[in-house]
């Protein structure tokens, strides 16, 4: 039972981080949230018994955040100053 | 990135963390049998191992792997994985057949395993260089930090 | 326009919520998935390919022809992207 409300938490936790990165103005924050929401689907599909997609999530999720920050930083969007 | 970014701790720490993870990517490429994880994992580590030298020190700092370089890599990487199946072709087998590999080995199951670890290392390389050269048309010549 | 498209999201999300109690449940040895291939793969995987995890066998082995697609498309994707990026730089380019 304690595995189902875990459960129910962590695909809570991945939908309020997908509106928050649809809705956030600023991209950077976008990207960090991102990288969160990456990270709660690592811990989602450890719980539901699949550690090699959890694995590529993982490393990909890294890869990918370095690719985000570094297109807009050649987009020169979202730097704040 | 073409300059070197850095203070005494981010040095440090790049220099701990860099072997370690390409370690752990050759683990997970030559251990994939056995434990969650396979080429596209192992890939994906070593690129990211890379990826970490490349954010501190600066583009020709290490691993000499860019431009045009890294997408001949990565096609060579796809492509070993198309050879090992048209060298089961050549044997007298069909598409990716292991147990025809010319080996002398005379267990098909090992044999199977030597075109699995065979196959791995391509797509091992296939997405390493990719990701590399993806990152470097992303950030040639220009620093990630300037301002 | 706006009301349409949150109609239209509330009711895809209706629908979704009401077919997803047909799922069979996570790990269900009786849901149809796990009756017909994955009890051949699991008795047969490691004295067919020597691998003693099922997932690298059937990516590598049995379904090897599929992972040479995904590792081209990774190839071709990652050449396009670099294509791309370096448009309008150096000799010849039309950009700039």
């Amino acid at each position: 039972m304690a595995e189902l409300y875990l459960e129910a938490i962590l695909l809570i936790l991945l939908i309020a981080t997908t509106l928050i990165v649809l809705t956030v103005k600023d991209l950077m924050a976008a990207i960090v949230v991102y990288s969160a929401f990456s990270y709660f689907a690592v811990l989602f599909y450890l719980m539901v018994g699949s550690p090699d997609v959890a694995f590529t999530e993982a490393v990909i999720g890294v890869v990918s955040t370095v690719f985000f920050i570094s297109a807009l930083k050649k987009l020169n969007r979202g730097v704040k100053h | 990135m073409k300059h070197r970014f850095g203070s005494i701790v981010l040095d440090t720490a790049f220099r701990v963390l860099v072997p370690f993870t390409l370690l752990y990517g050759f683990y997970v490429l030559v251990h994939g049998e056995y434990s969650p994880g396979g080429g596209f994992q192992a890939g994906a580590l070593l690129a990211a191992g890379v990826l970490i030298a490349r954010l501190v020190q600066g583009e020709e700092a290490v691993y000499d792997l860019s431009g045009n370089k890294a997408v001949v890599l990565a096609g060579l990487g796809a492509g070993l994985y198309a050879l090992i199946g048209f060298i089961t072709m050549v044997f007298g087998g069909k598409f990716l057949e292991y147990g025809r590999l010319p080996l002398s080995v005379h267990d098909p199951a090992e044999l199977h395993v030597y075109g699995i670890l065979g196959i791995e290392i391509g797509v091992t390389i296939g997405v390493m260089a990719t990701i590399i050269a993806i990152f470097d048309a992303l950030t040639r010549g220009e620093d990630l930090y300037d301002d | 326009m706006k009301k349409l498209g949150a109609l239209l999201i509330l009711a895809m999300i209706g629908i979704f919520c009401y077919t997803s109690s047909g799922l069979p449940t996570i790990s269900d040895p009786k849901s149809p998935p796990s009756q017909h291939v994955s009890p051949r793969y699991i008795e047969k995987s490691k004295i067919e390919t020597g691998s003693p995890n099922f997932v690298t066998a059937v990516l590598a082995d049995y379904r090897g022809y599929d992972t040479l697609g995904e590792t081209t498309v990774i190839f071709v994707a990652g050449a396009a992207t670099v294509m791309i990026l370096r448009a309008g730089k150096g000799k010849g380019g039309e950009g700039k």
